[in-house]
């Protein structure tokens, strides 16, 4: 069965590569995209992808198997792997670096930009960012710790060892947290040197790789306060996990979900579609209540629990601070090496 | 025939042998003599690069090993480890296609053959060193080869079981009027149970005759110093080969005289080294045919000999 | 009556040999009962002392139709991996071992090295040569991936067999008036049969565990299990992840135990 699957899967790639128009009248089109896994995952699959497929006439091939940039730069630019490629912003601007991805998408081809808030598509995003959560302080309510208010707090001495953050050179989480440390303790998201200062002053703290790691050293109380995305930590709500989320006062960092296009895809027309598909308010509303994701489009309307603490409105999506990808991965061999170092020490 | 290796080193360098049906031949010689590359060729391992091999008239040169129906049996045996006594024996007949029934019926006489009756369902691993010995003989002499090729085959049993294996092999070979080529590098073996003996050396023929002859008339040195214990005496640019039992010791009459140097006791006998007043050394087999000789070394002797026991030796 | 028993006098190189064997048997056991723990424990996370025993881990796996294609997906893929390899790896070591081939050094080398390769290059340079060549990334172009960093055991244990092979067994077999194939079927075969099979259990293994090489020929809805759990596990760090790894340890070591009944690893030649 999953062999004749596959086979089936293979001919319409080679159709579309050998590009013989009979063939291509004859198939429905292909949409090659990345996406994520777990509830995210079921989601798009479960529903959000079959009805794009019902009311655009297409396959959708969602690749949910990383690492979807080092295989779109493996494959042929004017015929790339991908036709949409979804990730954080960090990759996105790592992409565009390299022609990967396309510069910038207007409303003209995605019109639902109309409606989003600025951070979707300010000049700190290439593509368009559909979501987002926001990066702060998750942590134990059973401890008897004070919700923290300043990222600040996470030097408290009594968190020594129970602090916990990330590898830095693999987690854009902990490349947040860096930036953040620079803004907090010196004079802004580029101030290294302060950065540097301050994330020595954090040691003993534990160091995760993925993201997902975190909330589980969270639940599992191996940590009393760590860095997290809002996400992490509101998708056990109702769950009565003593696990909550705290919004620092100098502010919360963006971790957006951006689409973007490649250059050489053959169905442009059908990929637009999809992200300004992704933007409507009703897979928005969706999706967001399901992963908790705050939405880029201003018009969705969630459910009173989510809006409580979303950023859903104007003020709130106003503490949101989203990092200068483009500078940072300019400099992040000399980040990660100096940070490697500094953290072995 | 001639035999080249990597077209460097002659293995086999003309060699021709004349074996008559129903005779034991052994090929004798040192290790390198060629005499194994001899039995690959007539086997069929091995091409000579020229000359002919024919058997019973039948020039088999060109014929391929497992059409050339010999039977053989190797140092290693080479039985195979995975099938049973009853198997490896009947393997030969297999091939043969030979009917099941009979095929049993002569598995079962050749195991009966060698002793061995009983033991049809063992592995290989199974057996004693001379156990495997006897079945590997079993599944040569059961396909009925006119000639059985026999590459040292006793040369991994202990000597009391060599022994016994010898004498068996010779009455096995006599009753089945089968021709047998045996390669040894074992001079004792040779003489005791071959009916001729092709003594090679650097892949020739040094001689071929039955055992006395090799023994007593040695042709060349090679051949008087490889089989037994020799004497060479040299005399006006000839060398003569004197076997040390056909020394006399003698109070009159010596030809030499000398000083008992060493006195080895060999059970049957005892040999004697004498150093000559000239300095040369002498092998003396004194038998203990009456009462045990008592020389010791520092004895002088008298040594004596008649002129036809000293063989002269070509070249 | 009891005569004083002859006290074995302590011996120190046994028992450094004893306390070895030992602590590598530990280092080999532990994470295995880690990961049952993990499996077995209701919590979403590891949590010791466990907090009790429940089978929602492994409920969730075995409902999990994403899981339970990969898994399919898997164990078909290494099944094709195991029969080819043992073919080709099979048929190289004859050659190598037997063929006289010029240059026999250089060949073994150049078969071994996929094996040198960081696999993940190897998956990547297939990957790119795949969609130059316009295949796109057909399964059976992940079982190729796989048979290739397969090989090499298969040529590795059936070497060791050669190597150790007497030759003149079939001599023997040929002078009892076997041809050259049948001396194949009758004696080589059988006698380095263990050695092949042992490289084919290698490769099904190093196929059903692949990875690396794995991550970029896998295809959307057409990934295999290990890709599947480590793509699951960025998203949903849960016990599902201990109980696919318990059920996957399990199946290999029934495919091995199975095909040893089967075949007979137990060799009667030392491999």
């Amino acid at each position: 069965m999953i062999k004749r699957r596959t086979v089936l899967h293979g001919t319409v790639a080679a159709a579309a590569m050998l590009g013989a128009p009979s063939i291509l009248h004859a198939q429905t089109k292909t949409l090659k995209i990345t996406t994520w896994g777990g509830k995210w995952g079921e989601i798009m699959k479960g529903t959000v992808l079959p009805a794009f497929e019902k009311e655009f006439k297409c396959t959708v091939q969602a690749d949910q198997a990383f690492p979807y940039v080092p295989k779109l730069q493996a494959s042929p630019k004017n015929d790339p792997l991908y036709d949409v490629l979804h990730t954080n912003s960090n990759e996105q601007w790592n992409c565009v670096v390299q022609g990967l991805v396309l510069d910038k998408i207007s409303a003209k081809d995605v019109p639902n930009i109309a409606d989003v808030y600025p951070w979707s598509v300010s000049d700190k995003i290439v593509g368009v960012a559909i979501f987002t959560s926001a990066i702060g302080l998750g942590f134990r309510t059973d401890k008897g710790l004070a919700k923290p208010s300043s990222w600040k707090d996470l030097a408290d001495p009594k968190l020594a060892g129970a602090r916990g953050s990330y590898i830095i050179p693999v987690n854009s989480l902990g490349q947040c947290h860096l930036m953040m440390l620079g803004k907090v303790y010196g004079k802004g998201l580029q101030d290294l040197d302060a950065a540097y200062k301050a994330l020595e002053q954090l040691k003993p703290i534990k160091l995760v790789d993925f993201t997902g790691q975190m909330e589980k050293m969270l639940l599992a109380g191996e940590v009393s306060m760590g860095v997290i995305h809002d996400s992490g930590v509101y998708r056990y709500d109702g769950q009565n996990q003593p696990v909550d989320f705290a919004s620092p006062s100098e502010g919360v960092l963006a971790l957006e979900q951006v689409l973007n296009v490649t250059p050489g895809s053959k169905v442009k027309e059908l990929a637009f579609a999809y992200i300004d598909y992704m933007l409507r308010p009703d897979v928005q509303k969706l999706l967001a209540e399901g992963v908790w994701y705050s939405t880029a489009n201003k018009k969705v309307k969630l459910d009173a629990k989510y809006d409580a603490k979303l950023l859903t409105t104007e003020a709130k999506v106003a503490t949101l601070i989203q990092p200068d990808w483009k500078w940072y991965n300019a400099r992040k061999e000399d980040i990660d090496a100096r940070v490697t170092r500094l953290l072995r020490g | 025939m001639t035999k080249t290796f990597d077209g460097r080193v002659v293995a086999v360098d003309g060699v021709t042998l004349d074996i008559a049906a129903g005779e034991f031949f052994s090929l004798l010689g040192p290790s390198g003599c060629g005499k194994t590359t001899s039995l690959r060729m007539i086997a069929g391992f091995e091409r000579p690069d020229s000359g002919r091999i024919h058997v019973g008239g039948r020039d088999i040169t060109d014929v391929a090993v497992h059409k050339r129906d010999m039977g053989m049996v190797f140092q290693s045996y080479a039985l195979f480890p995975h099938r049973t006594v009853a198997e490896n024996v009947a393997f030969g007949l297999r091939m043969r296609e030979i009917a099941k029934s009979e095929i049993e019926r002569r598995v079962k006489a050749a195991l009966a053959q060698v002793a061995l009756t009983g033991l049809e369902t063992r592995k290989p691993s199974q057996l004693s060193g001379g156990q495997q010995q006897r079945v590997a003989l079993a599944r040569a002499l059961v396909v009925e080869p006119p000639v059985l090729l026999c590459d040292e085959p006793l040369g991994a049993l202990d000597r009391k079981l060599r022994q016994q294996m010898q004498f068996e092999l010779k009455e096995l070979q006599r009753r089945l009027g089968v021709t047998l080529v045996f390669v040894t590098h074992d001079q004792e073996e040779a003489l005791a149970m071959s009916d001729r003996i092709a003594v090679m050396n650097h892949g020739r023929v040094e001689q071929v005759g039955a055992p006395t002859e090799i023994y007593e008339r040695p042709r060349t040195r090679f051949v008087a110093d490889f089989i037994g214990e020799i004497n060479i005496l040299e005399e006006g640019g000839r060398a003569r080969a004197l076997r040390p039992e056909k020394i006399r010791l003698v109070a009159d009459g010596a030809r030499v005289s000398g000083t008992v140097e060493t006195a080895n006791f060999l059970g049957g006998s005892t040999l004697l080294r004498v150093r000559s007043g000239d300095g040369r050394s002498f092998l003396v087999r004194e038998t203990h045919a009456g009462e045990r000789a008592s020389r010791r070394p520092g004895d002088v002797v008298g040594l004596a000999w008649s002129d036809s026991d000293a063989v002269l030796l070509e070249g | 009556m009891s005569a004083p028993r002859n006290r074995q006098p302590f011996d120190i190189g046994r028992a450094a040999y004893l306390a070895v064997n030992g602590l590598m048997l530990f280092f080999l056991l532990v994470p295995i009962a880690i990961v049952l723990v993990f499996a077995l424990n209701p919590t979403p996370y590891i949590s010791f002392p466990p907090v009790g025993v429940s089978l929602r881990w492994f409920q969730k796996f075995f409902a999990g139709a994403d899981f339970m294609n990969a898994l399919t997906l898997s164990l078909w893929v290494a099944a094709c991996v195991l029969v080819l390899s043992v073919l080709i790896g099979g048929a190289c070591a004859l050659a190598l071992a037997r063929g006289h081939l010029p240059g026999r050094a250089f060949l073994t080398a150049f078969f071994m090295s996929p094996l040198m390769l960081p696999a993940i290059l190897t998956g990547l340079a297939l990957f790119q040569a795949y969609l130059l060549a316009g295949i796109g990334r057909p399964v059976w172009g992940l079982i190729m991936a796989h048979t290739l960093v397969a090989v090499p055991y298969v040529i590795r244990t059936t070497l060791a067999v050669l190597h150790n092979f007497d030759r003149r067994i079939e001599e023997a077999a040929a002078v009892l008036g076997a041809g050259p194939v049948r001396v194949f079927f009758e004696v080589t075969l059988p006698l380095i049969r263990p050695g092949v099979f042992a490289g084919g259990v290698f490769a099904f293994i190093v196929s059903f565990d692949q990875f690396p090489v794995s991550l970029f020929l896998v295809v959307p809805k057409g990934e295999t299990l290990p890709v599947v759990l480590f793509n699951y596990m960025k998203f949903d760090l849960d016990g599902a992840i201990a109980a696919a790894s318990m059920v996957s340890i399990l199946l290999a070591l029934s495919v091995v135990l199975v095909l040893e009944r089967l075949i007979g690893l137990k060799a009667y030649v030392k491999l």
